[in-house]
């Protein structure tokens, strides 16, 4: 992960506004030399001295000179942002015929990510996959408030907004992991808020789709089968779904393929089969509001739970 | 001889030289000192309050900075829980920019707008105390909200529908609402104020274009403030109305717009902005001129400019919402007009700069206040123009960046100016100079502490750090940057201290002021310091923009060398100028109110609609007798000009009546709907229905009640009705709320824009 | 929908406009005579304009086909044009057409007082500008020649009647400062709310441009960059919004000059005396 995303852009978007920040910051950087410059050396040249300085009203001619070099700043600043927003704003929202709405349907919710990749049926929670070198449409939109959809190596920022639908373009010109955040606050867990962009290569992602496909065999071990059943008679199914098991609600992230995502709970705690255990013994610990109850498992059930989980890949 | 006394050996009284301090002033006299503080009408007593509790509130505010500083100290700290930090930067926010920046600003107007322009008081005294206890009520309803158990916690833009029932259960929230509305109206009331001060108050030869530039710069954000506070209380009430009654304004998932709060916010939330910087500029317009020795560079660029900024400001709200993706047509109008804005703002810096050029520099620490203002309010300025540019906004809008780009404006800017303005001013307030050398410490202090703080917070925003978020995950070079912030607010906050101390000293053993001890050039000066109750002994005659420098330089004297338009000697009607500016004001209300009307019910279709459930005849009917009412009163105008005051009576008590009739058919529209079970709640058709209609019944009923007043006033004879203005004010209010009837009827029941 | 490629030209090289410039120009060299440079470069590009929002592919693409082309078009004759004829007005010219008002009898010095009373000239320009934007009234003008006449020549005498009150050759016609603010203002709201209703509304306003019956082949090509009716008419909004008001804002700011400019000759010797009083 980049310590400077926005500065270290992995798609021809992100370079684009890298470039025009870069300009912007030498223009503004300039400008800022300029002034500081004048007023110190008025300050080292007119000090205080006893007679009276001549007083000057001021002169119309000046003010215009001056505010020439402003304008043309301002002109040019405007010239090249306006390129770039007609270059990667213009996402048809009126999608050719034939055509899929999006290639990925994202929606926020308090404080989760629901990724469906459209034309399967895959639905995924906090962490998107994506072939490299192709520009994939984006749908957003929000099931609660509003969120802010934010990879800085990638895109834009683009707000989720509930009773709306935003497109955004997304790409990836190398394969590796993308830090994504929610730039809007959106209540108790905004911070904990986090996504993970994955990019493969073509053929890598092709093998991540099939996999994906596949719904997890049932559980063969005891404790597995234990875990799957608890699963199904507490209230877990009232708001996960799980492919296979019947489990089909979609109030809280689809955990289909959970074991083979690397954080949890949307970024607070990387996907260990530890971590999923605590986490599952008692959420408010590390995420303190989140919309999942503390269901004081036994330890018994927490490590039938953890076992059966950990076989959804 | 002191200045007032040669002023006064001019021998020239204004026309409304009685109107001294208030009977209730001279009461309290005996009753108490503080007592006098309470009952006071005098603008510079009031003046005071206001900036003593906008430093009250600037320690609680400054005390959750604080709290959110050290929660942000580590990664991953346990210091605040996510709940308590969310309320705490929603009241940093919320107090800083209602309770602190606002009234220290409009204090500061309201103890010098007076004086500058030599004047005895305010237009209003007594509304100018109403304005200023609203702060105190205004401010104890929002904190109040604690003792609920939860204070605010949907951000100071409290965007929907995160702020909306379903989302925030709490009544905190409706604190926040109610508590917003009485500062709104108080900072109406008292920018109605300002405005009429600057426009009727002015001394005889002082022109509007000869008035000090902190007092144009009052008159403008007067202006902002009259024209953009309505749009945000016309969203608190729609926001309101969802939360108490039930209505789906902001609900999306009834068919509400979570957009159209943002954009009614931003309406408003961006005048604002120049509202808390434009009297900032009037200070240091006043400080570097006089501490270079020299009359401002450009005084009608510097004026003209802020007038433009003024306009400017209305149309470029929605740069706040690049993110929002209003498509590439909005984005690209709205990032002109934000760059344009940057353009008069940059002439500013110019003049400022110009001044000091060729001048005769003193760097008191006011001075230097003022020369810190320029530097870092330039940076404010830059990282401002860079989100005009859309791309870069669209990286950066929601992460600390944008943080730390608001306050170098805002610290770098207004807390500068407004530092400026406290040591140039203090010894006319006090009539002790305070300490120098504690006050260069307070510079370094906060120059230090500002750059700390948000020059990390602009890297940190670089570093993908987002705006809001409770804690952090260990990502290289977080926790640096927030500890380095940290410190940066800690130097802010012993800056402050250092302030404290060194007005608790002056005030004990500080060295005499003296009338003008800096030479400066304005009116104020001419009085004793602290001035008077009634501030001058006699009104002064202005010839220039600088009447005090004239007096102390007759032989480079302004007055003929500097040529500026001479004064006609106008002034306005006090209660009629008062009254078209809230009119104004309320038209804005309205406008919203309608604009929300149209929003929804383009294309609502259903059982609910206006086509459906309106009776257009009847109301046609009711319709007329309230515009025939417009008649009557002009009727009763004209007889009460020519002094027949029988006919006066007969066409007041016709127009009463009519008004009643109108009440009386709305009250049976209302009845029936109601009986049938149509309420506010059902669908947006109802909801902007019932909230416009009644808004306006409610501004009927009022212009009723004035009218009976006035009625009841002329059957006893009272001097004012009859000869007075009275009448011709409240018939403004009244014919306008006729006009607003038009728009109603023709956009609601007559379904135009539909 | 069967689309059809027109036929026209790009530039439209016949139209009438050439000959409402060449009267206006006869007009004005026989009643106020071609005596000041800077006016008569004032008339040549007011009518410079008048002949390019018609005569050009502007002037073309508005006739039904693009809606912004359309609403720029409307913003010059509406704005432009008569801001430019109203500043080439030499004083002369303007105290004729007094005195024909005059001579006219007590009628046509009412007709007079009230057209070119502030109120009535704002009512005037802003009402143009609403009027035909209702869908109906916009369409049928759009589609009807001789209606589409009437609104050019309503566009071009609200214009002219609404600068007035600002840049009157007569001085004392003019409003104060203040009130020219104020009637600056508030023209620009009325644009605002017009620019914003367009933008924002899901109703097609002019809906002779959403469907039209056939196609300029240059407009495929802007379809096909996204220029689609609903961006056209949200570009239509925002040009009807953003541009007039930076015309009224500089308009603002020229009054702002004026205002600040009055130094009266009178008034030196009053501020010394004034000065010498205070001593």
């Amino acid at each position: 992960m980049s310590s400077f995303p926005v500065f270290d852009p992995a798609s021809p978007q992100a370079e684009a506004i890298r470039d025009l920040f870069v300009q912007v910051l030498f223009i503004s950087g300039g400008v800022f030399s300029i002034v500081a410059g004048l007023i110190c050396i008025a300050l080292f040249r007119f000090r205080s001295k006893d007679k009276l300085p001549t007083q000057d009203f001021g002169s119309h001619r000046k003010e215009m000179a001056w505010i020439v070099a402003p304008v043309i700043v301002v002109l040019w600043i405007a010239a090249i942002s306006a390129k770039l927003i007609l270059t990667f704003n213009a996402v048809p929202q009126a999608h050719p015929p034939g055509e899929q709405v999006a290639d990925l349907i994202v929606t926020g919710h308090q404080w989760w990510w629901e990724i469906e990749y459209a034309g399967t049926d895959i639905i995924s929670a906090n962490e998107l996959h994506i072939p490299t070198g192709k520009r994939l449409r984006v749908q957003l939109s929000s099931a609660d408030v509003i969120h802010s959809f934010w990879v800085a190596r990638l895109a834009r920022k683009m707000d989720a907004i509930p009773g709306r639908e935003n497109f955004i373009w997304l790409q990836a010109d190398e394969p590796g992991v993308y830090q994504g955040r929610c730039a809007e606050f959106c209540g108790t867990q905004h911070a904990w808020m986090n996504f993970l962009v994955h990019a493969h290569d073509p053929d890598e992602y092709e093998e991540w789709l099939s996999n994906e496909k596949v719904v997890p065999p049932p559980p063969v071990e005891p404790s597995a089968i234990a875990g799957r059943k608890t699963f199904l008679s507490l209230t877990c199914s009232q708001c996960h779904a799980i492919a296979g098991t019947g489990a089909d609600r979609s109030i809280a992230p689809d955990l289909t393929h959970l074991a083979s995502r690397s954080e949890l709970a949307a970024g607070v705690l990387s996907n260990t089969p530890e971590n999923l255990r605590s986490w599952l013994k008692n959420p408010a610990a590390f995420k303190p509001g989140c919309k999942m109850p503390d269901f004081k498992l036994t330890d018994q059930q927490l490590d039938d739970l953890v076992a059966f989980l950990e076989t959804l890949r | 001889m002191s200045d007032s006394e040669r002023l006064a050996s001019d021998g020239v009284t204004n026309a409304d030289g009685t109107k001294i301090a208030d009977g209730a002033d001279q009461r309290s006299a005996s009753s108490g000192r503080l007592l006098s503080w309470v009952s006071t009408v005098d603008h510079k007593k009031i003046g005071i309050l206001y900036i003593c509790t906008a430093v009250f509130f600037l320690a609680i505010g400054g005390l959750e900075a604080l709290l959110i500083r050290v929660q942000l100290l580590f990664p991953n700290n346990n210091f605040l829980s996510p709940d308590l930090f969310n309320q705490m930067f929603t009241m940093h926010g919320t107090t800083m920019v209602f309770l602190v920046g606002m009234p220290v600003l409009v204090g500061f107007q309201n103890y010098f707008v007076p004086l500058m322009i030599g004047a005895r008081d305010v237009a209003f005294p007594r509304l100018n105390a109403m304005s200023y206890w609203l702060l105190p009520f205004g401010g104890i309803l929002l904190y109040f909200s604690f003792m609920t158990g939860k204070a605010p916690d949907a951000g100071w833009f409290s965007y929907a529908p995160l702020s909306t029932k379903p989302y925030n259960l709490m009544p905190a929230q409706d604190y926040w609402i109610i508590g917003l509305i009485c500062l709104g109206i108080g900072s109406v009331a008292a920018s109605i104020n300002i405005f009429v001060t600057v426009l009727q108050c002015r001394a005889p030869g002082m022109s509007l274009q000869r008035v000090p530039l902190f007092v144009w710069m009052s008159l403008m954000t007067a202006i902002l403030t009259i024209l953009a506070l309505p749009a945000l209380n016309s969203a608190l009430a729609m926001l309101l109305i969802d939360r108490l009654l039930g209505a789906a304004f902001f609900e999306p998932a009834r068919g509400g717009s979570a957009v159209l709060w943002q954009h009614y916010f931003w309406v408003f939330g961006h005048p604002e902005v120049y509202i808390l910087i434009l009297p900032a500029f009037g200070m240091i317009s006043e400080v570097i001129p006089v501490f270079s020795r020299k009359p401002i560079y450009g005084y009608a660029f510097v004026a003209g400019s802020s007038a433009v900024i003024v306009l400017l400001s209305y149309g470029v709200w929605a740069h706040h919402m690049f993110a929002v993706g209003l498509g590439m047509g909005a984005d690209m109008f709205f990032a002109v007009g934000t760059l344009l804005i940057a353009l008069p703002t940059g002439l500013k810096v110019f003049n400022w700069t110009a001044t000091m050029w060729g001048g005769s520099i003193r760097l008191t620490t006011a001075m230097m206040f003022a020369v810190a203002f320029l530097l870092e309010f330039v940076i404010g300025g830059l990282t401002g123009v860079m989100f005009a540019a859309v791309p870069i906004d669209w990286q950066l809008t929601d992460t600390y960046f944008v943080v730390g780009h608001f306050h170098y404006v805002l610290i770098g800017g207004t807390v500068f100016g407004l530092f400026s303005a406290t040591y140039y001013w203090f010894p006319k307030i006090t009539g002790r100079m305070l300490s120098e050398r504690l006050g260069k410490w307070q510079l370094w202090l906060w120059v230090f502490g500002l750059n700390a703080t948000f020059l990390s917070q602009h890297v940190l925003g670089v570093m993908g750090m987002p705006r809001r978020v409770y804690t952090y995950a260990d990502n290289p070079g977080w926790m640096a940057l927030n500890a380095f912030a940290g410190a940066g607010a800690v130097a802010m906050a012993v800056g402050t201290l250092v302030l404290l101390l060194n007005i608790w000293v002056s005030l004990r053993r500080g060295e005499k002021a003296g009338d003008n001890p800096w030479e400066a050039f304005t009116l104020e000066w001419a009085t004793t310091s602290p001035p008077p109750p009634e501030n001058f002994a006699l009104i002064p005659q202005v010839a220039s923009r600088r009447p005090v420098w004239d007096l102390d330089h007759p032989d480079a004297a302004d007055a003929g060398k500097e040529l500026t338009p001479a004064d006609s000697g106008w002034r306005p009607d006090k209660s009629v100028t008062s009254v078209w500016a809230f009119v104004a004001s309320e038209a804005v209300f309205f406008l919203l109110l309608l604009v929300a009307y149209v929003v929804f019910n383009t294309d609502l279709v259903g059982e609910i609609t206006s086509a459906s459930l309106l009776d257009v005849t009847r109301t046609a009917v009711f319709s007329v007798a309230l515009l025939g009412s417009s008649f009557t009163l002009w009727k009763a105008e004209a007889f009460l000009k020519s002094g027949k005051f029988a006919q006066f009576r007969f066409w007041l008590a016709l127009t009463i009546t009519l008004g009643a009739v109108f009440i009386g058919g709305q009250a049976i529209e209302y009845y029936g709907l109601i009986t049938s079970d149509v309420t506010i709640s059902d669908n947006l058709f109802t909801a902007t229905f019932f909230t416009v209609t009644g808004f306006h019944g409610l501004h009927v009923v009022v212009g009723l009640i004035a009218l009976s007043i006035v009625f009841v006033l002329a059957m006893k004879q009272d001097r004012n009705v009859l000869h007075g203005s009275a009448l011709k004010a409240i018939g403004i209010y009244w014919h306008f709320v006729d006009v607003v009837w038009i728009a109603v009827f023709c956009i609601i029941y007559l379904g135009f824009m539909q | 929908m069967i689309e059809l490629i027109s036929d026209k030209e790009l530039w439209n090289w016949w139209s009438p406009v050439w000959l409402v410039a060449a009267v206006v120009a006869l007009l004005y060299g026989r009643y106020a005579g071609w005596t000041s440079l800077s006016k008569t470069l004032w008339l040549i590009s007011g009518l410079s304009v008048l002949v390019f929002a018609f005569v050009s592919p502007l002037g073309v693409l508005a006739d039904g086909f693009l809606f912004s082309a359309h609403m720029i078009q409307h913003l010059l004759v509406l704005l432009v044009v008569p801001l430019c004829v109203v500043l080439s007005c030499p004083p002369a010219a303007a105290g004729t057409m007094h005195s024909v008002a005059n001579e006219a009898g007590s009628l046509g010095q009412k007709v007079r007082a009230v057209i070119t009373s502030p109120f009535a000239a704002w009512l005037l320009g802003l009402g143009a500008m609403w009027f035909w934007h209702v869908p109906a009234f916009c369409s049928a003008a759009t589609e009807n020649y001789m209606i589409g006449i009437v609104r050019t020549g309503t566009f071009l005498a609200a214009g002219v009647l609404f600068w007035c009150p600002v840049y009157s050759p007569f001085k004392q016609d003019r409003l104060p400062a203040s009130s020219a603010v104020v009637y600056l203002f508030s023209a620009c709201l009325g644009c605002t709310l017009l620019g914003i209703y367009i933008t924002f509304t899901t109703i097609t306003v002019c809906p002779a441009f959403a469907s039209p019956q056939e196609r300029l082949a240059i407009m495929v090509a802007l379809h096909d960059a996204g220029m689609t009716a609903s961006v056209d008419q949200q570009v239509g909004g925002l040009l009807m919004w953003v541009p007039p008001c930076s015309l009224y804002v500089a308009a603002i700011v020229s009054v702002l000059c004026r205002w600040y400019a009055v130094a009266e000759p009178g008034e030196l010797g009053w501020s010394v005396s004034q000065t010498a009083e205070i001593r």
